[in-house]
């Protein structure tokens, strides 16, 4: 941080279209305050360079969030949280506030599918209720609220979710965007 | 493919391969990444050709707009821009300037927004309060600021027509109709403006007479002038009347409008009666949550919401499963205690009504100037300390019943509220009832002291002076009680919880901000500035001035004294049951306007309707000087001929409208069903393809 600049080559600021260029350099900033020893300044070589999942649920934004770890998981390209700066990026596009409602459902599914296969079902409603709660209800009640969920919001009759459902039901909730949404 | 998908199944990994499955771009195909070394080569299922026909379509969207919707990885948006590159289609000079031009015009639009949204009324404030207290609280400033700009309109449109004619014609204008009847009754000599004591300055602040009385705050100082020339004729009666009027409908389309978009949101989110625990789960956090006591007080809200859904589940069926003598027992006990609400009510407003005869008698018996002012500022502010009181101790009274009567959480709250409306509108309208009783001598026009001159001459010379009068010691007073329970209660509460540390303190706890009473509390304002405005035209800027003081009183006290609250309240259906609230007072309000306008007679000696035996009746003695082809006009609009054909086209328009409304119902359930089928649909294609494949 501070004078530092941080370098790319055209070609590169020319790829990330999809951000403004200060964002870029923002974003690669906070990257490097994570690990300083491990980021280089200069990222016109694209090194290879991965954080591990236990330095990157350090950021302030993530710290207290309790899906961090699944986050910054589904955003890694090895799938165990340990993320380049590409996958950095984007995370923090496809949470930030112009990012499309669709990507962030699709996100969100990824996000809420702990197993990973393409479908949300009991034991991912567990998890996902364990940790939004703390761990502060009781088995019974955990079990009688998915139950409930999954009731409602299974369309196809095959109690879980699919990512139909799941569309079909956040898109009546007018404040997702607003709530899927980390600020950096 | 099909191979493809063998190998893929085989490696134990599922390709999710459709075109709808992810939405947003229907010519390319959306791949799941599991653990798997990333490079481009992991998606053969990924056809960059076939999804750059689809994406050059898209026109003038741009390129950067279609990469961001994609859910891939950075590296495949890398390489996807890549091979854009190579294959851009020439764009004409006209493509180019056009995209420019749209650009630009996109910046514009969001600085534009931005600057507008720094423009709102409070925009930031409310912004601040929404996030570290919630959507109720912030639900109640937003009522509050609607209220704030409503009264301030009102306040330019009786100024426009009312106000400043009158103080413009008053020495031009000549009186347009000469007195009939009974000399006795003109006279009305409120106390004549002259050097007066600061002391007595005061407190004529504060009950409204005095220098006040006969001054533009209220009914009679206006006269019945009128100003004619060749092309431009004023009455003044008939443009208070009109304004009167006016008003009323205004507030009222306000009102409708507001609630119009209230209930939009309400619809479109299913309508929060119904619980929903996959919201809950699902959207119940947010992401953007950051330090540690907010996270915590959320994760409570997220506690609280379930807890409280479940414990309504669990309650309904204990209800349902009662035998049918604890039915029988359950339901006697709550009507018990319903007539014990009853009760309450009916010993409140018999407080209220003797409070508002004392008060009155009081203030009719006030001739010696020597007399004990403090002892006469509190007869006469004796009705609103009632109903004050009432207003406090009466709710408090009802929570404790409440406990017994074991309704389920949304239904105790339901019913709280709906006391406490009805405790409140119905004090109100005995306290006009009271009033109306001694003015016009119980509507017995052949009582002694109202033979006369159709009206209680001997108490009230000029009884809209009186009335304007009540309701404006009304509305002082709730401001005063308002800055008063702020620095004698909450200050010192949050002083003693912070700096003494005991078990009571702790129980006690810091203050919360109870969104439904502080509501009820601005619906109740607003309902004595629409019943007084008749009376006092300058009222809703007195209660603009008020609700803005209020705004900044009840964010200090949020702020420096207030907890955030536990436990949420429904935000989206409270918006629009204020406004139901609101609309219950405005039409108590519009009550009392169309009696007082067609029925009592107006006072002989003051204001501008002192000619006529009705404030009515200057609409047709105006009428006949209209020229002869407005007049026909107008009996026409006003005749079953027009009037007949108009209500049934609207009862058409209605029907269709219904029909609509049903229909759209009717196809969003097959459309739901519809969904149901494809997935399982496609469910069978997919088994089918494996089957075969073997």
């Amino acid at each position: 941080m501070g004078n530092k600049q941080t370098t790319f080559t055209e070609e590169q600021l020319e790829a990330y279209q999809v951000m403004l260029e200060s964002e870029e350099q923002r974003l690669h900033g906070r990257f490097r305050e994570l690990a300083p020893h491990l980021v280089p300044l200069d990222y016109t070589n694209n090194p290879d360079v991965k954080v591990p999942l236990t330095l990157i649920v350090t950021m302030p934004e993530l710290k207290e969030n309790p899906f961090r770890e699944r986050i910054v998981e589904t955003f890694s390209e090895d799938g165990q949280g340990n993320l380049s700066f590409n996958d950095f990026v984007d995370m923090f596009s496809a949470l930030c506030e112009a990012s499309p409602r669709e990507l962030k459902t699709i996100y969100a599914f990824k996000i809420y599918d702990f197993n990973r296969d393409n479908f949300i079902c009991k034991e991912d409603m567990d998890k996902t209720l364990n940790k939004l709660t703390k761990g502060e209800l009781t088995a019974e009640e955990v079990a009688l609220v998915c139950n409930k969920a999954i009731e409602e919001a299974d369309l196809d009759g095959d109690s879980k979710l699919s990512f139909a459902d799941f569309e079909n039901m956040i898109s009546k909730a007018p404040d997702f965007l607003s709530n899927f949404h980390i600020r950096i | 493919m099909i191979s493809e998908l063998q190998r893929q199944h085989s490696r134990g990994e599922y390709n999710y391969v459709a075109g709808d499955g992810y939405p947003g771009d229907h010519h390319s195909l959306r791949l799941r990444r599991l653990s798997s070394q990333m490079s481009i080569h992991d998606f053969p299922h990924y056809n960059p050709s076939l999804s750059d026909a689809g994406d050059s379509e898209a026109g003038d969207h741009g390129q950067p707009r279609d990469l961001r919707s994609l859910p891939l990885p950075m590296a495949i948006k890398k390489a996807k821009l890549k091979s854009r590159g190579i294959q851009v289609p020439v764009l004409s000079k006209v493509e180019l300037w056009k995209q420019e031009k749209l650009k630009k015009l996109r910046k514009f639009q969001t600085k534009a927004r931005e600057f507008l949204y720094f423009l709102v009324l409070w925009g930031k404030t409310i912004q601040k309060i929404g996030g570290n207290f919630g959507g109720g609280v912030k639900s109640y400033f937003l009522f509050l600021r609607f209220l704030v700009v409503l009264n301030f309109v009102s306040f330019l449109l009786i100024a426009g027509f009312v106000i400043i004619p009158s103080l413009v014609f008053r020495q031009v204008g000549t009186s347009f109709m000469n007195s009939t009847g009974n000399e006795r009754c003109t006279i009305y000599e409120p106390n004549p403006p002259g050097l007066v004591v600061f002391y007595n300055f005061f407190l004529d602040l504060l009950s409204g007479t005095g220098f006040m009385e006969y001054s533009f705050m209220f009914y009679g100082y206006y006269k019945n002038t009128m100003v004619e020339n060749n092309s431009f004729s004023y009455k003044i009666p008939l443009a208070y009347l009109f304004t009167a009027v006016f008003y009323f409908a205004f507030c009222l389309i306000c009102i409708i409008a507001r609630m119009g978009t209230a209930a939009r949101v309400a619809v479109a989110t299913g309508g929060s009666t119904v619980v929903n625990y996959s919201m809950t789960v699902f959207n119940g956090w947010n992401f953007g949550c950051l330090g540690e006591t907010a996270t915590k007080l959320k994760q409570k809200n997220l506690l609280y919401r379930l807890q409280v859904d479940l414990e309504e589940e669990s309650l309904k069926k204990r209800a349902a499963s009662l035998t049918l003598l604890k039915k029988f027992g359950l339901h006697s006990l709550r009507l018990l205690m319903a007539l014990l609400v009853l009760g309450l009510n009916i010993a409140a407003f018999y407080g209220i009504s003797y409070a508002t005869t004392y008060s009155q008698e009081q203030q009719n018996k006030r001739v010696n100037k020597e007399s004990d002012r403090i002892q006469d500022l509190f007869f006469e502010y004796l009705p609103s300390i009632v109903i004050s009181v009432a207003n406090f101790l009466v709710p408090l009274l009802c929570d404790q019943i409440a406990k017994v009567e074991h309704y389920s959480p949304s239904i105790t709250v339901i019913v709280a509220l709906l006391r406490a409306v009805v405790l409140r509108f119905v004090g109100l309208g005995v306290l006009l009832f009271t009033l109306w009783d001694q003015i016009t001598c119980t509507g017995n026009m052949d009582d002694a002291k109202c033979k006369e001159c159709s009206y209680n001459y001997a108490s009230y010379a000029c009884w809209e002076t009186r009335v304007g009068q009540e309701m404006y010691k009304l509305t002082l007073f709730d401001l005063l009680i308002n800055i008063a329970v702020l620095v004698l209660v909450e200050f010192p509460r949050r002083m003693v919880v912070d700096n003494w540390s005991s078990k009571v303190s702790q129980l006690v706890g810091r203050q919360e901000f109870v969104v439904s009473s502080n509501v009820l509390g601005l619906v109740y304002s607003q309902t004595v500035v629409w019943t007084g405005a008749l009376f006092c035209p300058l009222l809703p800027l007195i209660n603009t001035v008020k609700f803005v003081i209020l705004f900044y009183c009840k964010k200090i006290t949020l702020f420096s004294n207030c907890r955030p609250p536990q436990k949420t309240f429904r935000s989206t259906t409270s918006a629009f049951f204020f406004l139901v609230v609101l609309l219950l007072g405005w039409m108590l309000a519009s009550v009392v306007m169309i009696y007082s306008i067609a029925v009592i007679h107006p006072s002989r000696g003051c204001g501008p309707f002192r000619f006529s035996d009705n404030m009515w009746l200057i609409i047709p003695t105006s009428f006949y000087n209209l020229s002869a082809a407005t007049q026909e006009f107008l009996f026409f609009i006003g005749s079953q001929a027009f009037t007949i054909p108009l209500f049934s086209l609207s009862g058409l328009v209605m029907c269709y409208v219904i029909a609509l409304f049903s229909i759209y119902g009717k196809s969003v359930g097959l459309l739901r069903l519809q969904l149901k089928r494809e997935s399982r649909d496609k469910q069978f294609l997919v088994k089918q393809i494996e089957e075969l494949s073997r």
